[in-house]
C-alpha cells in the first residue's frame, strides 16, 4: 500500500513540475508574441497578458506543492539544528501539523472562494469562469497535503526520484 | 494584542523550522480567525499576491540567468574579464570579481553567479596557486554584485513589496553604481591581498585573440542592452524585456554558442520551476501577511515605535542597517524584503529617505546576509563548489565583510550613489 502511494506521489510530482514547466514555457513565448504583434504587425493582442497571469497562478501553486515535496522551501533551521534529537523530532512533527493545517485552510476556503466566483466570467476570456483563477489555491493546498502525508506515512521519497535529477550541467 | 497574535505566531512558527512562506500564510490565517475576518478574504489575498503582471519578470529573469549560466555564457564572460585584468598581479582574483560584474548584469542572482563563475574560476585559481579558501571567498563576495546590478529580480520583489508604487526601471538604474562600488571595493581588497601575499599574474592575451574573445562575449552582453535599452527606450515594460531577454538567451545558447544539449533543457526547466515557485509562494503568502499587518495598523505602529527611538535620519539608518544585517544572517533575501519592506519603508519615508534609496540599502544588507552563516545560500553554494568547510571560509571572510560594510555605509550615507542615475530619467 505504501509503495503504491509513493508511486502515485511520484507521478503527482512529475505532473506538478510538468504542468508548471509547460506554463513557464508558454508564458515565455506569449509575452514576446504580444510585443511582436504590437510593434511588428501593428495589431496589439489583448489576450497574452491576462493569459500569462492566469498561467502564473497555476505555475505558482502547483510548483509550490512540488517545491514542498523537494524540500526546497526556505526555512529558518538555526534553532532546529541546535537542539537535541528528541526536541528536533518534536519540532519537525509540529511543523508537519502546522503545514497540514495551512494546506487544509487553503483547500477548504480556497474551494469556497472558487464556488463564490464560479458564475462570474473573465472579461478577456468570456468562456472561462473567474473561479478558475482561484482554483490553483485549493488544488495546491490539496497536493501539498498529499505530499505531507507521504512524508509522514511513507517517509522520504526514493533516492531515484525525478525530484533529485535536476543538477546543473557543467560545461567543459 | 492583535499584532502580538500575528507577529508572535509568525516568530514561533519560523523558530520551529516551518517554511517561511507557509509561516506567513498560517500566521495570517490565525490572525484572521482572531479578529473574526472571513477566511475567504485571506485566500483572496494569497491568490491576488501572485496575479500581478509585473511579477512575471521574476521567472523570466531566473530562467534567462539559468540559461546563460549553464549555456556557456559564464565561461565567455570570464574570458572577457581575463583579457581586461588578467595580466595584473592577483589577476585571476580580479577576473573573478569582474566576471561577476558582467554576469550580474545578465543574471541578477547571487547564487547563480557563484555557481557559474565559481565552477569556472575556483579550479583555475587553485591551479594557478591561489589558496582554496581565498578563491572561494572572492567568488562568493563578488557574486553579491548581482543583487544590485540590473536586472535584479530582487529589485522587482522590492517594488512589489512596496505596493508596486516604485518604478522597477528606477530601481534597476539605482543599482548600477552601488553594484559597481561593491566590485570596486572588492577589487581594492584583492589588489592589497595579492601584493601582500605575492599572488601570480598571467600573461597578457595577444590582441587578435583578445578581439576574438571580446566578440564571442558580446552576444552575452547584448542581453543587458535588450533589458535596459528596452525599458529606458520605452519599448518594453520590465516584464516584456525580461521575456524577450529570456528568448534571446535561449537563441544565443542553443543556436549561436551551441554548447548546451537539448536533452538537458528539461533539467534546467525543472530547477527553474523549483526556484521560482518557491519565491512565488513566498510572495503570495506575504501578500496576505501584508494585508493583515495593514488591517492591524502594524506599519503605522512600527513607525511610531522607531520614531520614538530617534528622529535623526543618520542614526535611524544606522539602526536599520544593524537590524537588517542581523536579520540577514538567518533570513534569505526574498523573505527579508517581503517582511521588512512594509514595516520599515513607512519609517524611512517619514524621515525623508527616498524609497528607491532605501531599496538599495535593503538589497545591500540582504546581499551581505547571503554570505553570512548560519543561513547563507550563496555561502553554502560557494563552499560546495570550492570544496571547503563553512568554518574555514568564515574564518577568512572578515576582511571581505569589512569591505562590504564599507560599501554598505557608502550606499547608505551617499544617497546620490543610488539616486543620481534614476534622476536623469523621467517616466
Amino acid at each position: 500500500m505504501k509503495a503504491y502511494y509513493a508511486q502515485a506521489m511520484e507521478a503527482l510530482y512529475v505532473a506538478c513540475v510538468g504542468v508548471s514547466g509547460a506554463s513557464l514555457v508558454v508564458i515565455t513565448l506569449i509575452i514576446p508574441y504580444g510585443v511582436f504583434m504590437r510593434y511588428v504587425v501593428n495589431s496589439p493582442a489583448s489576450w497574452p497578458e491576462p493569459a500569462a497571469v492566469l498561467l502564473m497562478i497555476v505555475f505558482s501553486f502547483l510548483g509550490g506543492a512540488a517545491v514542498y515535496r523537494a524540500q526546497v522551501h526556505i526555512a529558518v533551521r538555526a534553532l532546529v539544528d541546535a537542539v537535541g534529537p528528541s526536541t528536533q523530532r518534536l519540532m519537525l512533527g509540529l511543523v508537519d501539523i502546522a503545514m497540514a493545517l495551512t494546506c487544509l485552510f487553503m483547500f477548504l476556503w480556497g474551494l469556497e472562494l472558487v464556488r463564490a466566483t464560479w458564475n462570474q466570467v473573465i472579461a478577456e476570456f468570456p468562456l472561462l469562469s473567474v473561479g478558475l483563477t482561484y482554483a490553483p489555491v485549493p488544488l495546491g493546498g490539496l497536493l501539498t497535503l498529499l505530499f505531507i502525508l507521504e512524508r509522514r506515512w511513507v517517509g522520504e521519497p526514493s533516492p531515484t526520484s525525478l525530484m533529485y535529477r535536476d543538477q546543473a550541467v557543467v560545461l567543459e | 494584542m492583535d499584532a502580538l497574535v500575528l507577529l508572535g505566531s509568525f516568530t514561533l512558527l519560523c523558530a520551529i523550522g516551518m517554511p517561511v512562506a507557509y509561516t506567513l500564510g498560517l500566521s495570517s490565517l490565525i490572525a484572521a480567525l482572531w479578529i473574526s475576518l472571513p477566511m475567504e478574504a485571506v485566500m483572496l489575498k494569497i491568490s491576488d499576491g501572485t496575479d500581478d503582471f509585473s511579477l512575471l519578470a521574476i521567472p523570466f529573469f531566473v530562467l534567462a540567468g539559468a540559461i546563460m549560466a549553464e549555456g556557456g555564457m559564464a565561461t565567455r564572460l570570464v574570458n572577457l574579464a581575463k583579457i581586461l585584468v588578467g595580466f595584473i598581479r592577483g589577476g585571476l582574483a580580479l577576473v573573478n570579481v569582474l566576471a561577476s560584474t558582467f554576469f550580474g548584469a545578465v543574471s541578477g542572482s547571487s547564487v547563480a553567479d557563484t555557481a557559474s563563475i565559481g565552477t569556472v574560476m575556483i579550479p583555475q585559481m587553485i591551479r594557478a596557486g591561489y589558496p582554496r579558501v581565498f578563491s572561494t571567498n572572492v567568488t562568493i563576495c563578488g557574486s553579491v554584485q548581482a543583487i544590485l546590478i540590473p536586472p535584479s529580480h530582487n529589485a522587482v520583489i522590492y517594488s512589489l513589496a512596496a505596493g508596486g508604487s516604485i518604478s522597477i526601471a528606477h530601481l534597476f538604474l539605482a543599482g548600477v553604481f552601488p553594484g559597481l562600488l561593491f566590485g570596486l571595493c572588492l577589487t581594492g581588497l584583492v589588489l592589497i591581498t595579492a601584493h601582500r601575499r605575492g599572488f601570480p599574474k598571467s600573461e597578457p592575451v595577444p590582441l587578435r585573440q583578445a578581439l576574438r574573445i571580446a566578440l564571442d562575449a558580446v552576444w552575452g552582453l547584448i542581453t543587458i542592452v535588450i533589458i535596459l535599452g528596452g525599458i529606458l527606450g520605452g519599448i518594453f515594460t520590465a516584464t516584456e524585456s525580461a521575456a524577450v531577454a529570456c528568448l534571446y538567451a535561449f537563441i544565443v545558447t542553443m543556436f549561436v554558442y551551441r554548447d548546451y544539449r537539448w536533452r538537458d533543457l528539461p533539467r534546467l526547466l525543472h530547477r527553474t520551476v523549483k526556484t521560482v515557485a518557491m519565491v512565488m509562494m513566498l510572495i503570495g503568502f506575504s501578500a496576505a501577511f501584508g494585508y493583515m499587518m495593514a488591517i492591524m495598523q502594524i506599519p503605522a505602529r512600527a513607525t511610531e515605535f522607531f520614531l520614538a527611538l530617534t528622529t535623526n535620519t543618520y542614526a535611524m539608518l544606522l539602526l536599520v542597517n544593524v537590524l537588517l544585517l542581523a536579520l540577514g544572517t538567518f533570513l534569505d533575501l526574498a523573505p527579508m524584503i517581503l517582511i521588512c519592506t512594509p514595516i520599515l519603508l513607512p519609517v524611512m519615508v517619514k524621515l525623508g529617505v527616498d524609497p528607491v534609496h532605501f531599496g538599495m540599502i535593503l538589497l545591500v544588507n540582504g546581499g551581505i546576509g547571503l554570505i553570512t552563516p548560519p543561513v547563507g545560500p550563496t555561502l553554502f553554494v560557494g563552499c560546495a563548489i570550492g570544496r571547503v568547510s563553512m568554518e574555514e571560509v568564515s574564518r577568512e571572510l572578515w576582511p571581505f565583510y569589512g569591505t562590504m560594510i564599507l560599501a554598505l555605509l557608502l550606499v547608505t550615507y551617499l544617497p546620490a550613489l543610488s539616486l543620481w542615475l534614476p534622476s536623469l530619467v523621467r517616466f
